[in-house]
């Protein structure tokens, strides 16, 4: 069950990945005033990925959950914000794009790996096929479920 | 286009400062029929790509005429996104005139840059965090944190001396690999695939990934490819830097490396 070291790590995680978005929001030049709910964002992403996987899903399977999560979070902060949504969801992706997935797929494909190459490059793809899953499944929600939640 | 009572040309160059920053074409291409709208254009057509926009329509009596223009991304700049975004929400509600809204704009585009040293620290702190996150130790995180130093000064130096884009994303993700590997060697941090993870996170295609999905749902089926294929080239540059460089430097230490 849950043990107060694994919720630490988790608290730590989040934090890291939290101050990691906002290093890239300040990188694509987003509004200072954007920086808390951007950092907000990231950091939900990477905390349901943690958890995710903690539950025991693949990892394509745990991008998606982060992604539903953090695509929800943006929209949220979009329409309460009155700002493009761009802004939350470029900064906030970052921790689950596959950069590991690359390196090891480049790794294994100069040390004739192929097996672990192929397996690598399909993961990676997979990984950005369950993202786009995830964005676009929220982002084509109807936007009056967003106002609601606003108003109650 | 000297033109500054055109509405035509102000709803064009607010998409292209839109579509130059890094926003998706659905975007680009509402914005700038919110602006028409705004001031009564009755014709206007606007037809978005990731890299072109094309404009025809008329303003009152003047002759139809047609605007287009091939762009290059010149860097992402989230500001400039909610400005334009504001902008046009006020122009909606009618508080600018045509001569005003061509004056924000300008003061849009002139918004500045990061200085090249908050550039190179927030690099270096996200390198850092990555390769935490994806599972490296401190002393993994402070190897990238270095990584991360070097990479943003190479990257605004190609910038300046505009190397293609291709060879970019190649060269820098050798220039982490090579300078992780070198510190690893030298005895800092203990895992090297963490630390060439963190400091890569900064040329992996997220931007790209992103826009073209959200194109992609929005029906932008031929802008969306464009992204897709850029962001498919990007990250293969930066495996096969990364990955030539590691192989080099492993036949050169006799597979001391990982």
């Amino acid at each position: 069950m849950m043990n107060l070291s694994l919720l630490l790590n988790w608290l730590l995680q989040t934090l890291v990945a939290f101050v990691s978005t906002i290093a890239f929001s300040v990188i694509f030049h987003a509004p200072r005033r954007e920086s808390l709910c951007v950092g907000v964002t990231g950091g939900a992403g990477w905390l349901m990925y943690l958890v995710c996987t903690h539950l025991g899903c693949g990892v394509a399977a745990a991008s998606f959950c982060a992604t539903l999560a953090l695509a929800f979070l943006a929209r949220l902060f979009a329409i309460l914000r009155k700002t493009p949504v761009t802004v939350y969801m470029i900064c906030g992706i970052f921790p689950l794009v596959p950069g590991a997935g690359i390196y090891y797929t480049g790794y294994y494909f100069f040390t004739h790996d192929n097996a672990l190459c192929l397996e690598k490059g399909l993961e990676t793809i997979k990984i950005a096929v369950a993202m786009a899953l995830g964005i676009g499944i929220v982002l084509s929600l109807p936007w009056q479920l967003f106002v609601l939640r606003r108003r109650k | 286009m000297e033109d500054r009572h055109s509405v035509q040309a102000l709803a064009f160059q607010m998409g292209e400062t839109l579509l130059q920053n890094g926003a998706e074409i659905s975007r680009v291409q509402e914005t700038m029929e919110r602006v028409a709208r705004a001031y009564h254009v009755e014709s206007f057509n606007a037809y978005v790509l990731t890299n072109a926009i094309f404009v025809n329509g008329r303003d009152g009596d003047e002759p139809p005429r047609t605007l287009l223009k091939p762009l290059n991304d010149s860097g992402i700049h989230l500001g400039r996104i909610c400005a334009v975004n504001q902008l046009s929400r006020e122009i909606a509600q009618g508080q600018h005139t045509v001569e005003e809204a061509f004056a924000a704009l300008d003061d849009i585009r002139a918004l500045p840059y990061l200085p090249l040293w908050k550039g190179t620290l927030a690099c270096a702190v996200g390198s850092a965090a990555f390769s935490f996150l994806f599972g490296g130790g401190g002393w993994d995180a402070l190897a990238a944190f270095f990584c991360g130093l070097a990479l943003e000064p190479y990257l605004r130096l190609a910038e300046k001396h505009r190397l293609s884009k291709f060879l970019t994303h190649l060269s820098s993700s050798a220039l982490a690999a090579l300078l992780g590997s070198a510190l690893f060697l030298l005895g800092l941090g203990t895992n090297l695939d963490k630390i060439i993870i963190g400091s890569i996170i900064r040329l992996v295609p997220g931007v790209a990934l992103t826009t073209s999905i959200r194109d992609f749902f929005n029906r932008d089926f031929l802008s969306g490819t464009i992204r897709m294929i850029d962001a498919l080239l990007t990250g293969g540059c930066i495996a096969i830097g990364v990955g030539v460089v590691i192989r080099l430097m492993s036949l050169l230490t006799g597979g001391v490396l990982l």
